[in-house]
């Protein structure tokens, strides 16, 4: 019938990325891929009951008693009185996505957790597409937001958009090296500055170590941000702050995440595919994005088991007291 | 919370206030903000439209200063003499400030206490000078209280009278400053000279309207060093004078000339196209690409070609792995170089810019591109010009960024800090940098805004 489902839920240890669509609050995303792979874990066959030898009375011919040994199933195993197998189950989010965002959200499950925390620590950078349009500024900086007031922008040329952006790089660009935590006068801070290496280790401001233009087709216009330690929000207000500098205003219609870490949209699980099997198979195929190396059943970490499998006992010994199990 | 952000900001929000100031002085009605919410149709098709700037609009050019105020060289006079008795007096200005200037400036120049700017105009007034004036290298600044004195230090940007034949059809090229002269380059009267005059660096026995405009010999550039003065001619000829103790001059002795004199060693037949001095090292970069120096090698300037002390005569450096120079520098103990790739070579002694373990190297080493904003999101960021001033470098690349590194003296770095700087660091000026001029404390930039 397929793999029992203590089985499943050990092979559930690690990463794995979805693909959040905007619109969508990230708990809702969690909570519809924690609720699905219950689910598929209660669907998967059930270990056999346990049995117990019970001694029952058996009437005989001269009206004497004698016991009669049989052996019959535990009634505490049975799935009526004992529920579904499992009721919780432990999935975290990595960086979170605001509602009006898109993008691959990292989640984690079971010992996946403390990846988590360790992803968070190292401080990676994250990629973003960034959709923005001239003409408009709202009090949200989103498409969605309430009108502050409309521009032109038939002034702006991508040569313009270009020299501001670039402004921008040179400013994030020293604030990187300010917030990396190494002393300027050292010669480690050449050295990790000629590099290109120097990255913030512990709590920083939003920086943006990469920004560019793909496309200019006013009044649409898509960027494409590396950043590390940001917000949704905080993007969105950099499209907005573009506009300013422009002498003209910008709404942003949209932000994608493309990238988490080693996590990359081709990675990420659309919604038909949050099931349990498709999840089981990101999570075997993030142990190698994380460590890097190809995917080895060997290597792959075993809790030892201490859930025993009990096998049917074939004897069922009386016809009167058998019971029927699901 | 954000701090640096608030860098990107703060010239964003005073744009908004600026927006509010135009809005209400123009008459227009800001969008009121009505308790009842709108339909977001009539939203997007009522209210006015702002515009800001027009088909036609274009970058205004702005200069910046910074560094040791106190000679006046910065031109604000309320860092020296306060507007009001609560306010203090600045002494170091750390990071880029804005100087209000009526015409476009097209030429800074600084010198030791002093800043001469010049403007491209027709007008009688093209030459600006703020600073040190003891020695006239600001000209004459008739003095309010007494007519037959000049002031001594000029704190704000005044005009420097040029004696031209004809001055509303001549135009200033360029001007540089050494440490108590200058020099005024125009375009069809040859080139002036303002200031002590000592060692002959003005050039001064001969009087120079007659010489260049008589013998039509036109100058591309001026150079001054600390006590000597060269002149670089169309036909790429060198001229030199002043003080030689240290064969700066480069005319083969180490004694004072006081005009002009052609210079010849290495040079003779070379057609250069840019020379350089700021100290007691003079560099001349060829058409072809190589490099000559005369003059002060104690700090292993001139090592390449000689183990003396001083060069009286120009000799070519053979130089490796450097490529084919555009643009030389030198201060007072390092030299720079750029090629036409773009990458910037530093020797000689003092803050290179490879860190603190490297304070003096004879022959040119790299400074990674990476350092000037080089990465994989802009592969193609190059320096397009590189100065020095006398203990420290600036490198302006072609997308319009300032790099600076050196000995912070008075805060002449413009890096918001008074530290020493051992690898180039981006200086935040608001706009797209064009030329930048380095002195020995204070340093001028001339900036085009973003849009």
């Amino acid at each position: 019938m397929g793999r029992p489902a203590a089985r499943l839920y050990r092979a559930l240890e690690g990463l794995f990325a979805v693909y959040k669509p905007p619109g969508v609050h990230w708990k809702l995303v969690r909570d519809t891929v924690e609720t699905n792979l219950l689910r598929g874990l209660n669907g998967a066959p059930r270990p056999a009951p346990r049995s117990q030898v019970k001694f029952l009375p058996e009437p005989c011919r001269d009206n004497r008693v004698t016991l009669e040994a049989s052996v019959l199933p535990v009634l505490a195993d049975h799935p009526l009185v004992a529920g579904p197998q499992f009721q919780k189950l432990r999935v975290g989010v990595g960086h979170r996505l605001d509602v009006f965002s898109s993008g691959i959200l990292v989640l984690g499950v079971g010992q996946g957790n403390v990846r988590l925390t360790e992803m968070y620590n190292s401080h990676n950078t994250r990629d973003y597409t960034l959709e923005g349009e001239f003409g408009r500024a709202t009090d949200d900086f989103s498409c969605h937001g309430r009108v502050i007031e409309r521009t032109t922008y038939g002034h702006v040329t991508k040569d313009k958009l270009e020299s501001v952006l670039a402004m921008i790089q040179g400013v994030n660009q020293k604030a990187l090296l300010t917030y990396s935590n190494v002393d300027m006068r050292s010669q480690e801070a050449y050295e990790l500055a000629a590099k290109g290496s120097l990255r913030p280790q512990s709590k920083s401001p939003p920086i943006i170590t990469g920004l560019r233009c793909l496309k200019f087709a006013p009044p649409h216009f898509t960027l494409e941000v590396h950043c590390v330690n940001e917000t949704q929000k905080y993007l969105r207000r950099l499209v907005h702050e573009i506009g300013l500098e422009l002498r003209s205003s910008a709404v942003c219609t949209g932000v994608r995440r493309e990238r988490d870490g080693p996590f990359k949209l081709q990675h990420a699980l659309t919604r038909q595919h949050w099931t349990l099997p498709d999840i089981t198979q990101a999570v075997h195929c993030s142990w190698a994005t994380w460590t890097g190396g190809e995917v080895n059943t060997v290597q792959l970490k075993k809790k030892s088991s201490t859930f025993k499998t009990q096998t049917v006992l074939a004897r069922c010994g009386t016809k009167r007291w058998t019971l029927d199990m699901k | 919370m954000l701090v640096f952000a608030a860098v990107a900001l703060s010239p964003l929000r005073a744009l908004c206030e600026q927006r509010v100031e135009r809005v209400a002085s123009g008459g227009r009605r800001w969008l009121s903000r009505s308790s009842a919410p709108k339909h977001p149709k009539e939203e997007r098709r009522g209210g006015p439209v702002f515009q800001y700037a027009g088909r036609r609009h274009r970058p205004k050019h702005k200069v910046f200063v910074w560094g040791f105020s106190y000679a006046g060289a910065l031109g604000i006079p309320s860092f020296v003499l306060p507007d009001s008795g609560r306010k203090k007096c600045r002494k170091h200005q750390y990071t880029p400030y804005r100087l209000e200037t009526e015409h476009q400036i097209s030429s800074a120049a600084c010198g030791y206490g002093f800043t001469l700017l010049s403007s491209k105009t027709l007008d009688v007034t093209k030459v600006w000078g703020m600073g040190l004036n003891k020695d006239s290298q600001l000209g004459f600044q008739v003095s309010c209280h007494d007519r037959q004195k000049s002031y001594e230090y000029v704190l704000e940007p005044s005009p420097v009278a040029l004696p031209l034949a004809r001055p509303q059809e001549t135009r200033v090229v360029q001007v540089a400053c050494g440490r108590a002269h200058s020099l005024v380059l125009t375009d069809a009267e040859g080139v002036f000279s303002l200031g002590n005059n000592a060692y002959g660096q003005c050039g001064r026995k001969i009087v120079e309207e007659e010489i260049y405009s008589c013998s039509a010999v036109s100058l591309l550039q001026v150079a001054c060093g600390q006590d000597h003065s060269l002149f670089l001619t169309e036909r790429g000829q060198v001229y030199a004078c002043g003080w030689g103790a240290d064969g700066q001059t480069g005319l083969g002795h180490y004694n004072m000339t006081s005009h002009p004199v052609a210079v010849g060693g290495d040079l003779t037949g070379v057609r250069v196209q840019q020379v350089s001095s700021y100290g007691d090292l003079s560099l001349a970069v060829s058409q072809d690409g190589s490099l000559f120096g005369w003059g002060n090698s104690e700090y292993l300037q001139l090592s390449a070609v000689t183990e003396d002390l001083q060069l009286s005569t120009p000799r070519h450096l053979p130089l490796e792995g450097v490529g084919k120079l555009q643009q030389a520098a030198c201060g007072g103990t390092q030299v720079a170089v750029l090629n036409d790739k773009g990458e910037v070579f530093v020797w000689g002694y003092g803050i290179l810019g490879k860190g603190p373990n490297l304070s003096e190297a004879k022959t040119p080493e790299m400074i990674p591109l990476t350092l000037f904003g080089r990465s994989e999101f802009n592969p193609s960021v190059r320096v397009a010009q590189i100065r020095c001033g006398l203990h420290h470098f600036a490198a302006v690349t072609d997308r319009g960024e300032l790099f600076v590194w050196g000995k912070n003296v008075r805060g002449c770095l413009g890096i918001g800090k008074p530290d020493d700087q051992f690898f180039p660091w981006r200086v935040t000026v608001p706009g797209h940098v064009l030329d930048v001029a380095c002195g020995v404390d204070h340093m001028v930039a001339l900036v085009k805004s973003l849009t």
